[in-house]
C-alpha cells in the first residue's frame, strides 16, 4: 500500500508525498543546528519582539506592572449599565438574558410600582453567578435595551467563593465606563440605547431604577437642599431658594431618614408661608428637565399637589371660584408626579392626609370645587404623564389621590417592615 | 534459571504526558509492550445530554469546550449542523470568514500539537514554546474579532456574530509574512536533531488497511499514505474555490504525521492567502440578516462534518420540530483517532507510548465529551 513518491492530481491541487530524507541523519549536525536555533533565540531574547511579522525577540508582557493591550471586542463577566447623568439602570428586566443565558446564572426580579404594585420596566434584584458564568457574551447579544454588556475586568479571584455570586450593586457601572473600555461598540448602539433609556424612565415611577450606587451621594444632597428650601421658607420664602432642588433632586430616592425629616420640616415651613408655593413651583417646574420626564422629589411634588388641593377646596368651600391660578402650577406638578407619587414617607402620607381632609371639606362644604379643577385636567392631559395627574383639587379626584397614597404609604411601612 | 513474567501497569489517568485524564492499561514484557487498552471517560462531562436540554444556539458555546485548542473548527462545524436542518443560508463574506478562521486554527492546532510531541519525546518545554509562540499571536487574532482567545464562541447561525475589526487583516497580513520562517524553523527543530529522529522514525506505525478499518481520519489517516481530507472529498463552505495540496505520508509513523501537519500549515497558510485575496467587502454583511438565531427547525435530521485539525468532525442533529435538539451527536476526531492506539504501540518500548499518544494529537476535552 505504500507507495512510491508521488504526485496525483486533485479538484485545485495535489495529493503530495512528504519528504522524509531517512537519509539526512547526519551524525551529531542537527543537534548543532538545532542549539544554533536556541543560540539565536536566546540572543535574540534581550529585544522586544512586539510585531506581528516578527519570529524572534521576548514578546512577554510583565503581567501586573505592564498591562496587555486588550481590544474592545474583549469578553470578561457581564456588567450591568446606568445612565450617569439620572442614575438610571438601562435594564428594564425583560427577562432576555436569563432565558438566552447557557449555564442559566442570571437571575432577576421584576420591579413593582409601590403605589400600585404593578410590574414597572426596571429590575428589582439582579444576580448574576460570575462563578459559573460561561462568558459567552450571549447575553449582551440578545438585550433589546444594551442594558448588560461584557466587562474587560479579569481580576476577579478572591478568597470569598460567596463574593462571586455578584448582585445588582456590584454589577452596576455607569455607561461612560463602558464608552471607555469600548468606544465604537458603544457608538454604534448608544443612540438608541439612550432613547430606549427615555421611554423606560417615562415607564417607570422615578424612584425605581435607580442606581443605588448613587444613593448615598444623592440621599446627602438631598438632605442639604431640603434644609436649604426649608430655611428659605421659614425665613423669606422665595423662589431661588426652591428652585435647584427640583433639578437636582432628580436623582435622589426617597430613603434616607435626614431628608425626610428635611422634607416634613419644609412642608411645614411651607404651610406656614402658604403663598409662596405658587411662586415657588411656577418657576421651578419648566425649567429643568430637558428629556421631560423625570420628577422632581416624588414626595415634594406630592405636598405641593396636596397643599394646593387643600387650598382650591377650602377656596371652593368659600365659594371664591376663580381658583385658576393656583390650578396652573397644579397641572404642572401633575406632569412632574407621573404615576400617584410613590410616597415612601412621612411628608408623603401627610399630603394624603390633608388632601383628603380637604377633599372632605369640599365634600361637605359645597360642589363648585369642579371650576379649578377643568383647567387642572386639561393641562395634565397633555402632559407626558401617563399615570393620572396626582391631585387635581376636584374632591373625587383627591379622595382617589387621597387613598392612593395612603395605600402607598401602607405598602411601604410594609415593606419596610420586611 | 532466569525467565520473565508479563506485567500490567496503569500509565494515568493523572500522568504528565496523558494529555488530560486518560488511562493507559498496559502490559508489558520488560520494556516492550505487549497489550495496551486506553481506558477513557474519566472528563465525561454529559455534554450530549445538555445538548439536548438546552437550545440550539445555546450549543454553541459547549461546543467550544470539545476541542478547546480549535473552538471556531467545532463552532463550523455545528453551525453548519443546524444550518443544514434549519435551510440557512450564509452570506459570502461570513463563508470566507469562517474559511480564515479554521485555518488559523489548524496553524495553531498543529503547532501546538508538534510542540506538544516533540516534548513529549523528552525534549521539554523549550521547543514546546516555540510551538506557543506563534500560537499566542493566533489567539490575539481571535481576541480581536471575537472577544475570547479560546472560546471563542464566534459563528452564529447563517454567519459569524461580528464582522472582522478593522485592525484584523492588516495584523494578520504581518502574521503571514512571518509564518514561513516560522513553520522551517519548527520543522528543524525535529528534522535535524539525530535524537528526537531516532524517537520519530519507524515509531508507532499505523498500517492504512488498519487506519481505515478503525475509521481514522485527518492528519493521522493522511500520515498512513490515504489522501482523504473532508475539504477535497466533500467541499463544504467556500472551499471548493481555493487551491491546496493533500499532505500524506509514506510509512504512516510517527515522523509522517509530523511532517504531514507541518506541510498542512503551509497550505493552511496558502488558503488564508486566497481567501484573502477574495474576500468580498463588508457589503455583504457578516450574517445573514434573516436568520433567527432561536431557531425551530423542521422535523428532520441533519449531518454535518468538516475537515477539523484533528479530523473529519461531525454533528448530528435530529430535530422534532422544538427548539431543542432531540438528539445531537458528536463524532469526535480525537476519540476515533485514539481507538487504534493498542495497534500502534504493540511491539514498541513503553517510551515509546508516549510519543505515539502524542502524535495521535489529541484533547480529553473532546474523547470523552
Amino acid at each position: 500500500m505504500t507507495a512510491s513518491p508521488f504526485e496525483i492530481e486533485i479538484p485545485r491541487g495535489r495529493v503530495i508525498e512528504v519528504q522524509r530524507d531517512d537519509t539526512r541523519v547526519r551524525r551529531g549536525g542537527g543537534l548543532l543546528r538545532g542549539m544554533a536555533v536556541v543560540w539565536k533565540h536566546w540572543k535574540e531574547s534581550f529585544k522586544l519582539n512586539r510585531s506581528y511579522s516578527q519570529i524572534h525577540g521576548t514578546f512577554t508582557i510583565e503581567y501586573p506592572e505592564e498591562r496587555p493591550r486588550i481590544p474592545e471586542a474583549y469578553r470578561n463577566m457581564p456588567i450591568l449599565l446606568y445612565d450617569d447623568e439620572t442614575g438610571h439602570e438601562l435594564c428594564t428586566s425583560c427577562f432576555q438574558c436569563e432565558r438566552i443565558c447557557p449555564p442559566q446564572v442570571i437571575h432577576m426580579t421584576q420591579a413593582k410600582d409601590p403605589a400600585t404594585g404593578k410590574p414597572v420596566p426596571a429590575v428589582a434584584e439582579f444576580i448574576i453567578e460570575y462563578d459559573a458564568c460561561m462568558s459567552c457574551g450571549f447575553c449582551a447579544e440578545v438585550c433589546p435595551f444594551d442594558a448588560i454588556k461584557m466587562d474587560h475586568e479579569f481580576e476577579l479571584s478572591t478568597d470569598d467563593h460567596t463574593q462571586l455570586t455578584v448582585h445588582k450593586e456590584q454589577l452596576l457601572r455607569p455607561i461612560s465606563y463602558y464608552a471607555k473600555i469600548a468606544p465604537t461598540m458603544w457608538a454604534e448602539v448608544r443612540e438608541s440605547a439612550l432613547k430606549k433609556l427615555q421611554g423606560n424612565i417615562r415607564r417607570r415611577p422615578d424612584v425605581i431604577g435607580l442606581a443605588p450606587q448613587l444613593t448615598e451621594k444623592i440621599a446627602a444632597r438631598r438632605a442639604e437642599l431640603a434644609a436649604q428650601a426649608a430655611q428659605a421658607a421659614a425665613a423669606a420664602p422665595v423662589a431661588p431658594a426652591a428652585a435647584p432642588a427640583p433639578a437636582e433632586g432628580r436623582k435622589l430616592t426617597p430613603e434616607e431618614k435626614a431628608a425626610k425629616l428635611a422634607a416634613i420640616r419644609a412642608a411645614k415651613a411651607a404651610q406656614a408661608g402658604e403663598s409662596a408655593t405658587p411662586a415657588e413651583a411656577a418657576p421651578a417646574t419648566p425649567s429643568p428637565t430637558p428629556a421631560g420626564e423625570a420628577a422632581p422629589p416624588a414626595d415634594k411634588a406630592a405636598k405641593l399637589a396636596a397643599i394646593r388641593a387643600a387650598n382650591a377646596a377650602k377656596k371652593a368651600a368659600a365659594g371664591e371660584a376663580p381658583a385658576t391660578p393656583p390650578a396652573a402650577p397644579d397641572a404642572s406638578a401633575a406632569e412632574t408626579t407621573p404615576s400617584a407619587a410613590p410616597p415612601s414617607d412621612k411628608a408623603a402620607r401627610l399630603a394624603a392626609i390633608r388632601a383628603a381632609n380637604a377633599a372632605k371639606k369640599a365634600a361637605a362644604g359645597e360642589a363648585p370645587a369642579t371650576p379649578p379643577a377643568t383647567p387642572a385636567g386639561g393641562t395634565a392631559a397633555d402632559a407626558p404623564a401617563d399615570a393620572p395627574p396626582a391631585a387635581p383639587p376636584s374632591d373625587k379626584a383627591a379622595r382617589l389621590a387621597a387613598i392612593r397614597a395612603a395605600n402607598a404609604a401602607k405598602k411601604q411601612q410594609s415593606g419596610d417592615g420586611s | 534459571m532466569l525467565q520473565t513474567q508479563e506485567l500490567q501497569v496503569n500509565i494515568g489517568p493523572q500522568h504528565p504526558s496523558t494529555h488530560g485524564v486518560f488511562r493507559m492499561l498496559v502490559t508489558v514484557d520488560g520494556e516492550t509492550v505487549v497489550d495496551l487498552k486506553p481506558v477513557f471517560g474519566y472528563l465525561h462531562r454529559n455534554h450530549e445530554q445538555i445538548a439536548e436540554a438546552n437550545s440550539y444556539l445555546q450549543n454553541m458555546p459547549y461546543t467550544d469546550r470539545l476541542d478547546y485548542f480549535n473552538s471556531m473548527a467545532n463552532n463550523h462545524a455545528y453551525a453548519m449542523a443546524v444550518e443544514r436542518l434549519a435551510g440557512i443560508e450564509v452570506p459570502e463574506r461570513a463563508e470566507y470568514i469562517r474559511v480564515l478562521m479554521v485555518e488559523l486554527t489548524r496553524i495553531l492546532n498543529h503547532a501546538s500539537a508538534v510542540g506538544f510531541m516533540i516534548n513529549d519525546m523528552g525534549a521539554w518545554q523549550t521547543p514546546l514554546a516555540f510551538g506557543m509562540r506563534e500560537r499566542e499571536k493566533i489567539l490575539d487574532l481571535f481576541e480581536m474579532a471575537s472577544g475570547a482567545r479560546l472560546m471563542c464562541n464566534y459563528f452564529r447561525f447563517g454567519g459569524v456574530v461580528r464582522d472582522l475589526p478593522p485592525e484584523f487583516i492588516p495584523n494578520l497580513r504581518e502574521l503571514l509574512r512571518a509564518l514561513p520562517a516560522y513553520i522551517d524553523e519548527l520543522e528543524r527543530l525535529l528534522r535535524d536533531n539525530e535524537i528526537l529522529l531516532q524517537r520519530a522514525i519507524g515509531i508507532g506505525i499505523l498500517p492504512p488497511e488498519v487506519a481505515l478499518s478503525y475509521g481514522v481520519s485527518g492528519p493521522v489517516l493522511r500520515g498512513s499514505g490515504i489522501p482523504y481530507d473532508v475539504r477535497k472529498a466533500e467541499p463544504y463552505s467556500v472551499y471548493d474555490r481555493f487551491d491546496f495540496d493533500v499532505p500524506v505520508g509514506k510509512v504512516g509513523d510517527v515522523y509522517d504525521r509530523f511532517l504531514v501537519r507541518i506541510e498542512e500549515m503551509r497550505q493552511s497558510k496558502r488558503i488564508i492567502e486566497q481567501v484573502l485575496e477574495q474576500l468580498p467587502d463588508a457589503k455583504g454583511g457578516h450574517i445573514n440578516p434573516k436568520a433567527r438565531q432561536n431557531v425551530r427547525p423542521p422535523v428532520g435530521d441533519a449531518y454535518a462534518r468538516i475537515e477539523s485539525p484533528k479530523g473529519e468532525l461531525g454533528f448530528y442533529l435530529v430535530s422534532d420540530g422544538s427548539t431543542r435538539p432531540y438528539r445531537y451527536k458528536v463524532r469526535a476526531p480525537s476519540f476515533i483517532n485514539l481507538t487504534p492506539l493498542a495497534d500502534m504501540c504493540r511491539g514498541y518500548k513503553v517510551a515509546d507510548i508516549v510519543v505515539i499518544l502524542g502524535s495521535i494529537d489529541i484533547v480529553m476535552g473532546e474523547v470523552d465529551r
